[in-house]
């Protein structure tokens, strides 16, 4: 599968005007891809959060739910722990709300140590700016996910960790960059650096979500979800992901301007895809405010 | 604006009404065309409703079958089984009824237009696409069969992701652990019973006494007794005054008594009600009635006489086989086509686990109206067939008048019922006594033999006649 997404992906690349080193970069990444050598680190601070929640004890599992779904790379873990053999045996976790009901939340918890302390944290000096800009568009994919899938009938638990963790490549494109420019003492166009991240994170992505054995739903939707036609038994979920990575986009584009308008993202095939009419847009568009309002809660 | 485009009948919903309405109008050399907001033909029966949770039932029945012969299996439906994986067929089947109806509608000459239909006059429709510019349509006919839509009582904060209606809840990826059904219909029933074949605890709430409330006490009885020697809890006679979603895991149903009900999911089944919002019905010199629904009258008429209507829109029967002749009818009378009268005798099928039919007056309804009459039941656990299939949980009851000759209804609750029922509803048709039953020579065995042995019951009732037999 990989071979085949790496074919895939290395013909949308136009690599010949690249400079000579993105070029090696971009064999460095298809060769770390290959071989599947590159891991999803934890950021410190939430593994320290989740320690200190645990120790609290007027802490409760809300609490811990929000502080780890605050979290993409603790998000990811836990999920990846929670559907492992050892826990889940068919890999049927889908939300932390069901990781945490049926495992209880001690066990969660232990989980969510555990992994952040074996796990590297995202390390990518370089692109620091990029890597919050990641985060808090995959928590803005994830909570207009919810609200896509709620007003076109589609299944509103799956779509949060399926927005979360549709990006989930790029992090791990940037840190590899890193690490390979520190190590070499090289220096890469940002430009050429974000166009290598474009084009590797969905292999990259959809490697890591299959690696941790990750409900079918949530790999398609890593997968497909720039091409959602392609997908296979997901589609519709796929279609989600894509009209809210869309919204997001949006929404964190005008936050950043300062006035808000997703107007122009409406036009896109997709929204029609899923059958919604004007009136249906409008009340997706009113959910700005709480999609908003949940994003900022996550990342604090 | 587009042009004014003019036909001869304009369908609105391409569900079994709107389906057989266009189809009918074609056949008598009309130009149609059939208005449809989804993607896919077929309305809310064919991909919400009707067909997929049957195909989850199938599925279910076969569940709950393995567990009772777990001598024979060592058997355990996986906890975090897939819809998916319950619904597998369901691709196929909606494929296979899409590619009929597609081509049915081709082959028809039918225009299909995918868009919302709202009434700018009487014979004007304007439809509102997902995208681009609207259509226009003039038709000297129309027929409105837009179907229903789920009844959401205020205090239900239905959010298709924790509490579902019915139109939602097979959205769900897995099987929860355990479910509440708010109500005691046609509806509520199908699914409470489905999900807790399935290994779900499910727990059914409504304010009467018992489900189904329009078919006789012993045999809604039975079907209560089936739903909880599977697992299931009935609570009757309460009212629930909030539901509520705990933040984290469970859904919280309070009632006005005190009681509290935790569930990891729940499945509001309120009821439905006609699906008019859009369609700006004043404009046609149209209102709802008290009821919500399109009132017509037996020619399915509505006030303004161009515009006929059929299927769920129009309220009960609100029955899948009722809606397509219904939508045939409705064609038929607006083209001038002449139909005989309309068959009142409809039969009805809840497809629970045990199913439940039932053709003609109720017990209650017969005693209202004849005073002494005369039952004849049969269980099928005292008929081979039942034996065999180890079938215990079904009746069949036939109702006759005093005299024990006329057959005024029949009520069947086991599996097989809503094929059996037809039996009775021939004989009924035919006008023929009760003794039809037991002059006929069924297959053996079969669970047909109900009908017999109740029928030798009646018969033995019979005080003038007691010597025949």
């Amino acid at each position: 599968m990989e071979q085949q997404l790496l074919q895939n992906s290395m013909t949308s690349l136009d690599i010949e005007s690249m400079s000579a080193s993105s070029q090696k970069m971009a064999v460095l990444l298809t060769k770390l891809l290959a071989n599947k050598s590159f891991d999803v680190p934890m950021l410190p601070d939430v593994a320290s959060r989740v320690l200190a929640l645990s120790n609290d004890p007027d802490s409760d599992a809300a609490q811990l739910a929000k502080l780890i779904q605050g979290d993409q790379g603790l998000s990811a873990h836990v999920m990846r722990i929670a559907n492992s053999a050892a826990y889940t045996p068919n890999a049927s976790m889908v939300s932390l709300q069901q990781a945490i009901a049926r495992l209880g939340m001690a066990l969660i918890t232990e989980i969510a140590l555990a992994a952040s302390i074996n796990s590297k944290m995202f390390k990518a000096p370089q692109f620091d700016k990029r890597l919050v800009g990641i985060w808090d568009h995959a928590l803005a994919t994830a909570h207009w996910g919810k609200e896509v899938a709620r007003i076109s009938k589609k299944n509103v638990e799956a779509s949060f960790l399926c927005g979360l963790l549709h990006s989930i490549g790029r992090p791990v494109v940037l840190q590899a960059i890193s690490e390979h420019l520190t190590a070499s003492g090289e220096s890469i166009d940002e430009t050429e650096a974000f166009a290598l991240e474009e084009h590797f994170h969905i292999p990259f992505g959809a490697v890591i979500v299959e690696n941790w054995k990750m409900p079918v739903i949530v790999q398609e939707s890593v997968q497909f979800y720039q091409n959602y036609e392609q997908a296979k038994t997901h589609r519709d979920q796929a279609m989600v992901v894509h009209a809210a990575d869309k919204l997001a986009r949006d929404t964190l584009a005008c936050k950043d301007a300062g006035e808000c308008s997703i107007e122009t993202v409406l036009d896109d095939e997709v929204f029609a895809a899923l059958n919604l009419y004007a009136d249906e847009i409008e009340v997706l568009k009113a959910q700005m405010d709480k999609v908003v309002a949940g994003m900022e809660a996550m990342r604090q | 604006m587009s042009d004014l485009k003019k036909v001869d009948v304009l369908v609105i919903g391409s569900g079994p009404a709107g389906q057989k309405a266009a189809v009918q109008a074609a056949k008598a050399g009309k130009t149609v065309a059939l208005v449809e907001r989804d993607q896919s033909l077929g309305g809310a029966c064919v991909h919400r409703g009707t067909i997929p949770s049957k195909t989850l039932r199938e599925n279910a029945l076969r569940v709950k079958n393995m567990r009772k012969n777990a001598s024979l299996c060592n058997f355990e439906l996986a906890e975090d089984t897939e819809m998916s994986t319950l619904i597998d067929r369901l691709n196929r089947v909606l494929k296979a009824h899409d590619g009929f109806m597609v081509n049915q509608i081709k082959r028809n000459n039918i225009e299909r237009v995918h868009g919302r239909a709202k009434f700018i006059s009487p014979n004007e429709i304007n439809v509102m696409k997902v995208r681009g510019e609207p259509e226009r349509f003039h038709a000297n006919s129309i027929v409105i069969a837009s179907g229903s839509i789920p009844r959401t009582p205020d205090n239900i904060p239905v959010d298709h992701e924790n509490i579902f209606d019915s139109d939602s809840i097979l959205t769900m990826l897995y099987l929860p652990r355990s479910l509440t059904v708010l109500g005691g219909g046609v509806i509520a029933s199908e699914y409470a019973s489905i999900f807790q074949a399935l290994g779900v605890k499910v727990t059914m709430i409504d304010r009467y006494p018992l489900p189904i409330g329009f078919m006789d006490a012993d045999l809604t009885s039975t079907f209560v007794e089936s739903f909880t020697e599977m697992g299931g809890t009935w609570l009757g006679e309460k009212n629930v005054s909030k539901v509520e979603w705990d933040g984290l895991s469970q859904v919280v149903t309070h009632c006005d008594d005190g009681t509290i009900i935790k569930s990891a999911k729940l499945l509001c089944a309120a009821g439905r009600m006609a699906n008019v919002q859009d369609l700006h019905l004043e404009n046609a010199g149209l209102q709802v009635n008290e009821m919500g629904n399109i009132s017509v009258d037996d020619m399915l008429q509505t006030t303004v006489a161009h515009i006929y209507a059929a299927g769920d829109v129009i309220g009960p029967p609100s029955l899948a086989s009722a809606s397509m002749e219904q939508g045939r009818r409705a064609s038929c009378n607006a083209l001038g086509i002449g139909v005989g009268p309309m068959s009142k005798m409809i039969p009805t099928g809840i497809y629970s686990i045990p199913e439940l039919s039932a053709v003609g007056m109720t017990e209650r309804q017969a005693r209202s109206e004849l005073g002494e009459i005369i039952i004849g039941k049969a269980k099928f656990e005292e008929i081979s067939r039942g034996q065999i299939n180890g079938i215990r949980d079904g009746m069949l009851k036939i109702i006759c008048d005093p005299q024990g000759e006329k057959i005024l209804g029949v009520q069947i609750v086991g599996e097989g019922a809503t094929e059996l029922i037809h039996i009775g509803q021939m004989a009924m048709l035919s006008n023929a006594d009760v003794d039809i039953f037991v002059e006929s020579i069924f297959n053996f065995p079969t669970l047909a033999e109900a009908y017999r042995v109740a029928a030798l019951s009646v018969i033995g009732q019979r005080s003038k006649h007691s010597d025949k037999y």
